[in-house]
């Protein structure tokens, strides 16, 4: 009888940790996929919660237009809204399409858009706009040499951690704008194009 | 469960140890295989499912095995690939230069070979790309190229010019004047048995007589490829091929100067053509023709450029090397440069004339002051595509803005595009007098 008793109770505690064993397993397999989701999209999602409950908090930043009187880029200081490195280029990118609110001219070709922006680790930012940036009659190297200029001096002024910027177009790269400069190569800053 | 019976049985353990130790022994076997169990998942989950070995697999660097075989005629150069990868091919002087644009690295597997046309093949490492390099023992040889992809797999055919009839890589320039004494010339370092020649083979890569300057005029543009564009209609590759027709007649008055041109026709011609036509027919200068554009279109001038380079650290040093090294304009590159000029891209050729090209934007500058009415806006640098690849000073001269109205008929009119030509002539020809002066 005791090993009747015995032998009942022993199979309940065999069933019962079976139970678990399967149960952990399944948790092993599925658990962690759900986990690694959650890790991926968490920061983001709590970040933007953050952004919505305080108030949008801006941030100065100096943008590059041409001046019409000397040919030179001049500074026009903008505000965007605080966000992380690759928002806050794009927003810098975004307001130089737009172009100046002061006395400036803008460089870029109307109708352009910011297709994607970037940012790699080692501080190379690519831009990737829309092809109606190669589209414009004022390409001649002067022309071109603004427009690139214009956004390469713009976002590695504005962000310490940007130090060279690529352009793409349409997600590809491009020989050049209009037949002048090299876009091949990633630009280093020229501020010599800029006013003092 | 009879064993585990009989054992839990001889010797009748004390009846308040009994329950516990039986737990215990259950529990011990589950938790071993559990832990078993765990332990395997863990290691499975952390080096991830065997489903998931695509992204690993992507770390891992791609391989290129080339082999290398030889006909009686010529030799066949294959590159296999375990993926496919984006290359490009360009010939520099007795090399074949692939750059590869493989991001996560990049490692060749070459079995030894013997071969008649191909004496090395190496892979060196730029800032933005892999090249591998197949050096011939002879500028004369002439390739066709055909790829497979999935797997990746090219095949190079080598041919020594004198040996086949093939010449695909030669650029269909145009060839102003030649030099009869030419012909004459023996090939210096072909290893192959001496045959009858081409005589268009002979205008490229061949060196010429002392003292006749060969001079690459580039108009700018062409084709559906205007350029910029005025106010009145006019376009800017009318106007450069204009221009550099008055400069080529001018310069070819004078016997001591070769002329040739990137085109002389409202054609197309990419930028990394106009480049190799000057480097294949060995140019002294290169002059490249444009006509400026801006959005202001008050925005007037003059203005010659040469390259600027967008320097990084391992460039800069480079540069550094190559401006301590480089010598007079006469002193070209020897074989044993050639070694370190393979370690810079092609598309750096023009790094090492920087000084040169400088100077000549000088002269030709100073010259255009003196002889247009227009605004002096001086010697400027940019990072241009049409000059990067060139292999002997470069200049690129922006004679007026073609936005601005005022500029713009100047450039339609004769008078001003002859007076541009003679500037430039004279630009040219001070450069050359200064080398020259004993």
């Amino acid at each position: 009888m005791r090993n009747n008793k015995h032998k009942k109770k022993k199979l309940r505690i065999m069933l019962i940790l079976l139970v678990i064993l399967i149960v952990l397993i399944l948790i092993f397999l599925f658990g962690n996929r759900k986990e690694k989701i959650k890790h991926e999209g968490r920061p983001a999602g709590t970040e933007q919660v953050a952004g919505r409950t305080a108030e949008i908090k801006m941030k100065p930043v100096t943008l590059f237009f041409l001046s019409e009187s000397d040919g030179l880029l001049h500074a026009e200081e903008r505000q965007i809204p605080e966000s992380d490195l690759n928002g806050e280029a794009r927003a810098v990118v975004e307001e130089l399409i737009k172009g100046p609110q002061t006395g400036l001219m803008a460089v870029i070709p109307e109708n352009t858009r910011l297709r994607q922006l970037f940012v790699t680790a080692d501080g190379l930012a690519y831009v990737d706009l829309s092809r109606q940036v190669t589209e414009a009659n004022f390409y001649g190297s002067s022309g071109e040499m603004a427009v690139v200029y214009s956004i390469v001096d713009s976002l590695t002024y504005n962000f310490k951690s940007i130090k060279k910027v690529s352009l793409l177009i349409e997600g590809n790269e491009r020989e050049t704008l209009g037949g002048h400069v090299d876009l091949s190569n990633p630009f280093v800053p020229d501020y010599s194009l800029i006013a003092r | 469960m009879e064993c585990l019976r009989t054992r839990v049985r001889f010797p009748p353990p004390p009846p308040f140890f009994y329950k516990g130790e039986l737990i215990d022994k259950i529990m011990s076997r589950f938790i071993k295989i559990f832990a078993t169990i765990a332990i395997s998942l863990i290691l499975v989950s952390t080096q991830g499912f065997p489903l998931k070995g695509a992204p690993a697999a992507a770390k891992t660097i791609p391989v290129i095995k080339v082999t290398v075989e030889d006909s009686s005629q010529a030799s066949v150069v294959r590159i296999s690939g375990s993926s496919n990868l984006a290359y490009n091919l360009k010939k520099s002087s007795d090399s074949l230069i692939i750059t590869f644009r493989a991001l996560n690295g990049l490692k060749l597997e070459k079995s030894p070979f013997t071969s008649q046309i191909i004496k090395s093949i190496d892979l060196a490492k730029s800032p933005e790309a892999y090249l591998l390099i197949i050096k011939t023992g002879s500028p004369d040889f002439s390739f066709t190229s055909s790829a497979r992809k999935n797997p990746f797999e090219l095949t190079l055919n080598f041919k020594l010019k004198n040996m086949g009839t093939a010449r695909e890589s030669q650029p269909a320039e145009t060839v102003a004047k030649t030099s009869p004494s030419r012909n004459n010339e023996s090939s210096s370092g072909a290893s192959s048995p001496p045959a009858e020649r081409v005589s268009q083979e002979v205008i490229s890569g061949r060196p010429r007589p002392k003292g006749v300057k060969t001079i690459v005029i580039d108009p700018g543009h062409g084709g559906i490829e205007a350029g910029a564009k005025g106010n009145y209609g006019t376009l800017e590759k009318d106007v450069t091929l204009a221009v550099a027709k008055k400069l080529k007649e001018r310069i070819e008055g004078e016997l001591k100067y070769r002329v040739v041109m990137t085109r002389d026709s409202d054609v197309v011609v990419a930028l990394d053509r106009r480049a190799a036509v000057a480097n294949n027919n060995k140019a002294d200068v290169f002059i490249s023709i444009h006509a400026n554009g801006s959005r202001r279109t008050n925005a007037r001038g003059s203005e010659t450029y040469f390259l600027s380079l967008n320097a990084t650290d391992e460039e800069a040093r480079r540069l550094a090397y190559f401006e301590n090294n480089s010598g007079e304009l006469e002193n070209r590159l020897g074989e044993q440069d050639f070694d370190d000029l393979k370690l810079i891209l092609w598309d750096m050729a023009q790094s090492i004339y920087i000084k040169q090209s400088s100077q000549l934007a000088e002269f030709v500058q100073n010259q255009l002051n003196q002889f247009l009415s227009t605004q002096n806006r001086g010697i400027k640098q940019a990072p241009f595509k049409v000059l990067a690849g060139v292999a002997c000073p470069a200049i690129l001269v922006e004679i007026a803005f073609i936005t601005n109205p005022e500029e713009e008929k100047k450039l339609q009119s004769e008078d001003f595009q002859t007076q541009v030509a003679e500037a430039i002539y004279r630009g040219l020809s001070g450069y050359f007098d200064l080398y020259e002066k004993p």
